[in-house]
């Protein structure tokens, strides 16, 4: 017996809360990092169980979701490569990684 | 039912390890387990190959790219000047189970009855290679470009971003950060090594 596709849904959104309190409350930009790959990892598993659900309507349907799931992991590689990049250039400049004191890309 | 509350436990916690935990490893090993979690997860939903790609390539490549950053930087815990916005935190946190509240009631609320087992199975195979690469090659194939194009443009940038000017290997290196103070020191000849 298998979970709901409800279940699934809430136990994404409580994740991707988690991801969006830590982005707002963690001030090393690592762990703000960290943190974003748990919002897209809550968004990967909505997109899962969702797929799951619209499988009975056919295999397409519930394919597609699934390969988008394919697609956000390779962004989110990309993303890693250079979010670390910008992260390692800064510390080089500044030997910190603290995020309230970047602000000097402030409009 | 019960198998499903277990997974949920422990990606949830977890995933507040990723938030509360001070030292930066420690939170990025928090992350991997909860990554391993999911992937479980994703074979209870019938997707085995993205739960083979999501241990392989999330919990496995971008995790230990997380690990070496975080060693290479040596990132110590956190240390400064208080933040400029006093009672962020709280504000964050209640926005955080507000957030929470309010997702889980409106997927609770929908009373759309749950797709039928067998069906399910019997569309989905197991979720293997072969039915995700008709997608992406068929529907999705403008997409598959698109990454490509990304991941090119990612290697490109990242190697740009990380690499040293040519000209500071000789001469005294640029900016007065404290990097560069280190490095100014380390070249004099009697310096600090």
């Amino acid at each position: 017996m298998s979970a709901p596709t409800e279940a699934y849904v809430a136990l994404s959104g409580v994740i991707f809360a988690i991801g969006a309190v830590g982005v707002l409350t963690r001030r090393s930009a690592i762990m703000v990092f960290l943190s974003v790959e748990l919002m897209l990892n809550a968004a990967n598993l909505a997109l899962v169980a969702y797929a799951r659900h619209w499988a009975g309507v056919g295999v397409l349907a519930g394919m597609t979701g699934q390969t988008v799931v394919f697609i956000v992991l390779a962004v989110a590689a990309a993303e890693v490569a250079v979010g670390l990049g910008i992260l390692v250039a800064i510390f080089r400049d500044r030997a910190s990684t603290d995020v309230d004191a970047l602000a000097e890309v402030r409009l | 039912m019960a198998g499903f509350a277990l997974l949920a436990a422990i990606m949830i916690v977890g995933a507040l390890g990723v938030v509360l935990l001070r030292q930066p490893v420690h939170a990025a090993l928090s992350l991997v387990g909860t990554l391993l979690t999911l992937a479980v997860v994703y074979i209870t939903l019938q997707a085995h190959f993205l739960a083979a790609i999501q241990v392989i390539v999330y919990a496995g490549a971008i995790m230990v790219l997380f690990l070496f950053v975080i060693m290479l930087l040596n990132v110590q815990r956190q240390v400064g000047p208080r933040r400029s916005l006093p009672g962020l935190r709280w504000a964050a946190y209640a926005a955080g189970v507000a957030l929470a509240a309010a997702v889980g009631v409106v997927a609770f609320w929908d009373g759309r009855p749950a797709p039928d087992a067998a069906v399910v199975a019997a569309n989905l195979q197991g979720g293997g290679a072969g039915l995700i690469a008709d997608v992406l090659f068929g529907d999705l194939l403008l997409a598959f470009h698109l990454v490509g194009v990304l991941l090119l443009t990612g290697v490109v940038g990242a190697v740009a971003l990380v690499q040293r000017r040519a000209d500071s290997a000789h001469g005294a290196p640029k900016g007065d950060g404290a990097a560069a103070r280190r490095e100014r020191a380390a070249l004099e000849p009697g310096g600090r090594p």
